[in-house]
């Protein structure tokens, strides 16, 4: 009996490994769509449209439904300060000269706080965006209200196909991506320097993360595909997860920059750097500025290498906005190919909140998720222009990829997830109002 | 899916609404932003305050945070500060800045505006003497002027006597030589910023969001 169940099951799997491989793992290598993920998409779109119209004709109130809310929740005003003090000193009886002090100065900078207590623009960057309307996953409607029998049947199909048919089925995928990479490139690796060898390892890295799309039901669209960035440059990109890698390196081999972990990470970066050269430091040499700048330096001079990808912001943020670049990358001198990334936050929630989830339970959220839906954005290539300092070059950068993407453009510091504001801003806004008073005299 | 903690969470949320004038909805904004300022702590103590970044660039930002801590803003008529506030202080203090409804009666939109300027006063008399004194106005503009290289605090005075005398000569008249002007009373404020539209200038406008169909992203 016992034998007969073990034999059943072992068939049961042959089965299911064949299927996989046969139906998904050599398409996604080769590149081709057997149509699978759109006709998903195409479902779950419907599927989702129709239930918020059952949401909406549930409620009682008739308003429209609002868009996204990439700015918060209260109505800022946008004038500058002098506008602002201007416009409330004309209101007051008697007429001053612009250089006079009155007490209407302070009511600005007091709403002003005040708005600020209630939303500002930095802490709402380091939490997922929220959504007009539901998509149905659990984890994205903290009140979930009992709406309809029919809604909350449509959920809990969908959370059997999200956890007992997907997740599996991307469970697999992902452990045969990555085992294919570790032992294709470890295989390459003994193989001696040519051309055959570099395009061998191209192709173990492409169809590698072609399969890891697949794990997470990736439907991406590139755009601009002549601006793909080329060997001896550097490419930047808004960061928002550890998923971007896998995003662009779909379509084109990258060098990556890092810090060597641990681990199962550690065995998949050195095994990776066997094939072809990446750039992984140590946790000591991360610190030395200068000996980065200048292996990065020699990575992009020597024209057979990849294009170097990296995330000036630093950290991840959470895909509404862009946040400072680190001016390290655009001191080098090399040509700078931008990349915008915009997920669309319908599917899945992309952001890795790193305070809150560990990389594995993040991996289990995507895997758990309908699907990730993103558009990537090849922007025309920028370089360092005479005259400009490094600073003002990442600035440019960083605005032509919000622009591009539809983000947010702030010059706040990523950083700010984790530390607290210079003492030096401050005085700044104190110096504009007190040149504001005091310059006139 | 905790349904029985919420409605006493509702339950109360209804009862702050009728007493601050704010809507459900936008105590359940505020509610979500209070909670993320105190890292889901019961209690908002001043450290809390540093993590807001824009708030930072505010040079009256102490006497801001300052505000939510005073007795004499939750209402009470107490006097004095405290460490640590919880989520009705918060609301009632917000509460002052919250958008005026269209249709009230004059006396109400008084009411409201005397409100405001109550506030107002309160965060520039911190002894609660019932006036501002000229050190206390001084007090004002050095917060808001910097260490400016050009500006010494000479100069941050002399612009600080200048306004008081100024608001004297408004308020009280021709003042005889030996008459000494204590300080900016509640009327006098009151009468000093009558043209100021204060309802306007100093509300928040919360945009209109559906909350039911609007999903706090996890």
């Amino acid at each position: 009996m016992e034998g007969a169940s073990w034999d059943s099951a072992l068939v049961v799997f042959e089965v299911w490994l064949s299927v996989v491989l046969g139906l998904i793992v050599l398409p996604a290598m080769f590149g081709v769509s057997l149509g699978f993920t759109d006709l998903y998409i195409k479902a779950l779109v419907k599927t989702l449209e129709w239930a918020t119209l059952r949401i909406q004709r549930g409620q009682k109130e008739e308003d429209a439904l609002p868009a996204h809310l990439p700015n918060g929740i209260i109505e800022k005003d946008d004038g500058s300060m002098e506008e602002e003090i201007g416009k409330l000193r004309r209101s007051h009886p008697k007429s001053l000269a612009g250089g006079d002090f009155t007490l209407c100065d302070a009511f600005y900078f007091c709403k002003k706080g005040i708005a600020s207590i209630v939303d500002d623009q930095v802490t709402q960057r380091f939490t997922s965006e929220e959504l007009a309307s539901w998509n149905l996953l659990t984890r994205t409607n903290n009140n979930f209200h009992y709406i309809s029998v029919r809604v909350t049947i449509i959920w809990g199909l969908g959370v059997f196909i999200r956890y007992c048919i997907l997740l599996p089925l991307r469970i697999t995928l992902a452990v045969l991506g990555l085992s294919w990479l570790v032992i294709g490139t470890t295989l390459v690796g003994l193989l001696p320097h040519s051309n055959v060898k570099t395009w061998i390892s191209d192709l173990i890295h492409v169809t590698c993360y072609r399969i890891c799309a697949r794990a997470l039901s990736a439907r991406i669209r590139y755009h601009n595909k002549e601006n793909h960035p080329k060997k001896g440059g550097i490419c930047v990109a808004n960061h928002t997860s550890p998923i971007d890698i896998v995003i662009l390196a779909n379509d084109g081999c990258y060098a990556m920059v890092g810090q060597i972990h641990g681990g199962l990470m550690g065995v998949i970066q050195r095994s990776m750097v066997r094939s072809c050269p990446h750039v992984w430091f140590e946790r000591s040499e991360m610190k030395d500025r200068h000996a980065v700048a200048k292996r990065l330096k020699d990575h992009v001079a020597d024209k057979t290498k990849q294009p170097i990808l990296i995330f000036p912001e630093g950290t991840c943020i959470n895909n509404t906005s862009v946040m400072m670049f680190k001016k390290g990358s655009f001191d080098i001198g090399a040509t700078i190919y931008p990349v915008a990334i915009k997920y669309d936050p319908q599917f899945g929630d992309a952001f890795w909140n790193s305070g809150k989830y560990n990389m594995v339970s993040y991996l289990l959220r995507m895997m758990t998720s309908w699907a990730i839906v993103c558009n990537v954005w090849y922007l025309p290539p920028m370089s360092l222009q005479d005259g400009e300092d490094a600073v003002h070059f990442a600035n440019r950068v960083k605005s032509a990829i919000a622009r591009q993407g539809g983000l947010v453009d702030l010059s706040w510091d990523g950083g700010l997830k984790r530390e607290k504001v210079k003492e030096s801003y401050k005085e700044e806004q104190q110096k504009m109002y007190s040149s504001m008073i005091v310059g006139q005299d | 899916m905790g349904s029985s903690q919420s409605t006493t969470e509702e339950h109360n949320f209804q009862l702050l609404a009728d007493r601050t004038g704010f809507s459900l909805e936008q105590i359940r904004i505020l509610h979500k932003r209070f909670k993320h300022l105190t890292h889901d702590k019961d209690t908002l103590r001043r450290e809390d305050f540093e993590d807001i970044s824009d708030l930072t660039f505010n040079p009256i930002r102490s006497q801001i945070v300052e505000a939510f801590f005073d007795k004499r803003n939750f209402g009470h008529n107490e006097v004095g500060s405290v460490e640590e506030i919880g989520f009705e202080e918060f609301l009632t203090v917000m509460s002052h800045f919250r958008p005026t409804g269209q249709h009230l009666t004059e006396e109400e939109k008084d009411k409201i505006r005397q409100e405001k300027l109550r506030f107002l006063f309160n965060m520039h008399d911190k002894d609660n003497d019932g006036t501002i004194t000229l050190d206390e106005y001084r007090h004002v503009v050095e917060e808001l002027l910097s260490s400016y290289p050009e500006i010494e605090s000479e100069t941050a005075k002399a612009i600080a006597d200048a306004a008081m005398l100024e608001v004297a000569s408004v308020t009280m008249g021709q003042m005889a030589p030996d008459e000494f002007y204590e300080g900016i009373t509640f009327e006098h404020f009151l009468k000093i910023l009558k043209g100021v539209e204060i309802e306007t200038k100093m509300h928040i406008r919360f945009l209109n969001v559906d909350t039911t169909t609007m999903s706090c992203g996890k």
